[in-house]
């Protein structure tokens, strides 16, 4: 390893070691770590376990099934989630002599560090086959290496391919919302009776001319001549894939991609723009109106409100029978409506001033109080969820769905109870948790570890008014029962949000300097946003 | 490489966005162990040719080279061999002062012991010494440049690309920033510099260009200046401001 590479590893590390030693850091973030890492350990235990008892026969069938689950894990997770962790801070790190060859050195060893989960699977499932008498014990090693390899080079040159296409203005929503659709079709075609195609598609993993398979056979020593070769050349071909994609986006100028077309508003988004005057004073108004276009040109935001009427929509789908209702009259447009909220939330909600980052000054420096802009941020947040229900009943028309005045009153009230307790804690969390966001960027977290670890905890009590009211009528079988306790929910909801605002206006005053630093900082050699 | 060879040459550098020129056919040559001033309004396209300079952002034509090397072709050749103190903060925010200076010798090819070294030299002059655990995320703006500066002398440079260096840095701290710039074109090296103050620039500089609307409109050497009857604010304001001082609103 270069000293210039250890020089990086050595400063990223610094930068993390600075923020986990901050009070109250290190032990919120450490039980989030130990959570998600040992659930990944216990599956690698599982793994181990199950391939060092396994006999060759099952093992010839199980593998491929797992080293696929981890090849798709590896390359598609990332971009699911819209989140691939950490990356390069090249925007810095180019100003310095560093060879293209040992900044895609680190390049792997995050792509590593991103894919630890599998790193953990893969290791148990290599000792299992080595403890297994059945398995040539010297062959899993250099076979399940290749395979690491593999899928190193090829994460890497795919985030670099993605990276470069999410640049690209209004490309990049239409890039992820393809992807998304396309990890939603497998379930989609099983649920409508497709499925055919879908066990046809999979049954290709038993082929020798896939890597996971390829990997497979060499691991167990079956048809090594064709699998090794095979599993080389794919190695091969993903390390030249990997490096010649990461080498353009080093060369890539973002904002030279970033300038093809128009960034001005269409003449219809003007009017959409324009209703908070009539209805409002300024400067609400006008912090309402800037809040309607600051979150309709932010990509990340777009990419959310996009997926939640869309993929929502294909998501739930065979969830719901094709579009039935659930226990309770639990109706399919109240489920997405649902889902959109908790996507919307985690960009309008959770982090209302994630996008405005060192802006944020000018909502303690103007004569309008701060409680103003806060409501301001929660009216556009409403203003998008209203449109968003709004296109899932068109969507559901679409669909054929069946839908009835009542089911509709259903999604709008469900949804408006919904999003009183979700304004109530991404109103405190705002304050208590900002985190600077760069709203450019089409994927990534908006919220910090930390809160995503309160939320885990959190949620089942934000959901918990509005499912009893459908255990309610799943019991009672009355919607008379449903309505009323509806209506509860919304009077503690309007006190919870009332009393949280306050408490949230009150912090931001009080903690203006801490709240004005947390929006305004950077990150180290490696982007983790 | 020959000496003769300018410091920075540029020969029809141009730069789109989309259908705008940010830099519109610039050719410049600023000769070795000159002091130069680029001047120009906002959105001139003064940083668009910096960062062109930097290897940050390639030319949509033209060419540009670098202490003789064509850029970006010998990038990293060049980028061993300048000090860059960009417009936008280019500091690690969760670092210390120190760790950072040893972070950006060592990007330099220093070996880490004498990046250290350096560091603690350069953090002393520069008055950054006081609060050594201080992370950058708490420093001030002036202190960010000042950083910033030290961070593009820790290698000895030949050739330093400054875009706004003093913006920020108070009276004490720029004189000091200056003093060194000064000592360093003394010694052989070339400072390219950007700034809005034009008495910095006069009082600095042995030669300015002035680029507006991405365009080359004046260069110059300040002796052939101060020989005519204008000051560089005069030329300035003539050649692009003359319309824009005489404005004014009615209500104001």
């Amino acid at each position: 390893m270069s000293s210039r590479v250890r020089a990086i590893l050595g400063a990223q590390w610094r930068c993390t070691w600075h923020l986990l030693t901050r009070p109250g850091g290190r032990v919120l973030a450490g039980i989030l770590w130990l959570f998600w890492y040992g659930l990944w350990a216990s599956v690698g235990v599982a793994a181990g376990i199950y391939t060092a008892l396994a006999s060759r026969a099952d093992l010839a069938v199980v593998l491929p099934a797992i080293l696929m689950g981890t090849f798709l894990f590896w390359q598609l997770a990332p971009i699911l989630t819209t989140d691939a962790g950490a990356s390069l801070n090249v925007r810095k790190l180019q100003l310095y002599p560093i060879p293209d060859g040992e900044l895609f050195v680190v390049e792997l060893l995050l792509r590593l560090i991103t894919a630890l989960e599998m790193l953990l699977v893969l290791a148990g499932t290599l000792i299992g086959l080595v403890a297994n008498p059945d398995v040539p014990g010297w062959l899993p090693a250099p076979a399940l290496l290749l395979f690491v390899a593999f899928n190193l080079f090829l994460s890497a040159g795919l985030r670099s391919l993605l990276e470069r296409l999410l640049a690209i203005r209004r490309v990049r929503e239409i890039v992820v919302f393809a992807m998304v659709t396309c990890g939603a079709l497998p379930q989609l075609l099983a649920a409508t009776g497709r499925g055919g195609h879908l066990l046809r598609l999979l049954s290709f993993r038993q082929s020798v001319f896939v890597p996971w398979a390829a990997a497979s056979r060499l691991a167990l020593g079956s048809q090594t001549i064709p699998a090794l070769p095979i599993l080389c050349a794919a190695t091969v071909a993903a390390y030249v894939f990997g490096r010649l994609q990461f080498r353009r986006s080093l060369r890539f100028d973002a904002a030279a991609a970033r300038s093809t077309g128009s960034s001005g508003s269409a003449a219809w988004a003007d009017r959409l723009y324009a209703w908070p005057a009539a209805l409002f004073s300024d400067p609400l108004a006008a912090l309402v109106e800037k809040e309607l276009r600051t979150l309709a040109r932010s990509p990340r935001f777009r990419v959310v409100f996009l997926m939640g009427f869309s993929f929502g929509a294909i998501i739930w789908w065979p969830l719901m029978h094709g579009g039935h209702s659930g226990p309770g009259g639990l109706s399919y447009p109240v489920v997405v409506s649902g889902y959109a909220m908790i996507l919307l939330a985690e960009v309008a909600f959770w982090n209302q001033f994630g996008f405005d980052r060192s802006a944020a000054q000018l909502y303690f420096s103007t004569p309008a109080p701060f409680a103003l802009a806060l409501r301001a941020k929660n009216v556009a947040g409403m203003t998008f969820v209203g449109l968003e229900i709004a296109l899932i009943l068109l969507v559901c028309t679409v669909l054929r769905v069946p839908l009835s005045l009542a089911s509709i009153a259903q999604a709008i009230l469900v949804t408006l109870v919904f999003s009183l307790y979700f304004l109530s804690v991404g109103n405190v969390s705002s304050v208590y948790q900002p985190r600077p966001v760069n709203p450019e960027h089409s994927w990534g977290r908006s919220s910090a570890g930390r809160f995503q670890l309160y939320m885990l905890l959190l949620f089942p009590a934000i959901a918990a008014p509005v499912a009893l009211a459908y255990l309610a009528a799943w019991f009672l079988e009355s919607r008379a029962v449903f309505y009323g306790i509806l209506a509860l929910d919304a009077l503690v909801g309007t006190a919870c949000y009332h009393y949280a605002t306050r408490a949230a206006v009150a912090a931001a005053e009080k903690r203006t300097e801490e709240f004005l630093a947390a929006l305004s900082q950077d990150g180290g050699p490696f982007v983790v946003e | 490489m020959p000496e003769a060879t300018p410091a920075i040459g540029v020969c029809n550098l141009r730069k789109v966005y989309g259908d705008r020129a940010a830099v519109d056919g610039l050719t410049l040559a600023v000769p070795r162990g000159c002091f130069f001033g680029f001047l120009g309004p906002n959105g001139a396209g003064k940083t668009t040719t910096i960062r062109m300079l930097m290897g940050l952002a390639p030319p949509t034509s033209g060419s540009i080279e670098i202490l003789g090397l064509p850029m970006p072709e010998r990038g990293l050749e060049i980028k061993a061999r300048i000090g860059v103190v960009p417009d936008e903060s280019v500091l690690f925010d969760r670092l210390t002062g120190g760790e950072f200076l040893e972070f950006a010798g060592r990007m330099y090819g220093l070996d880490r012991a004498v990046a250290a070294a350096r560091a603690l030299e350069l953090l002393t002059l520069f008055e950054l010494d006081m609060e050594t655990r201080k992370l950058i995320v708490e420093y001030s703006k002036g202190m960010r440049k000042r950083l910033a500066m030290a961070a593009a002398l820790i290698h000895r440079p030949e050739l330093f690309l400054l875009d706004e260096p003093f913006e920020g840095v108070d009276a004490v701290g720029a004189r000091m920033m200056k003093d060194l710039l000064l000592d360093q074109v003394r010694n052989g090296a070339t400072v390219f510099l950007t700034s809005h103050v034009l008495e910095v620039v006069e009082r600095l500089c042995d030669r300015v260009a002035i680029i507006d609307q991405g365009r080359l409109v004046m260069e110059s050497s300040m002796a052939a200046l101060r020989e005519g009857s204008e000051t560089l604010e005069d030329a300035f304001v003539r050649l692009i401001g003359a319309d824009r001082v005489q404005g004014k609103l009615d209500w104001l």
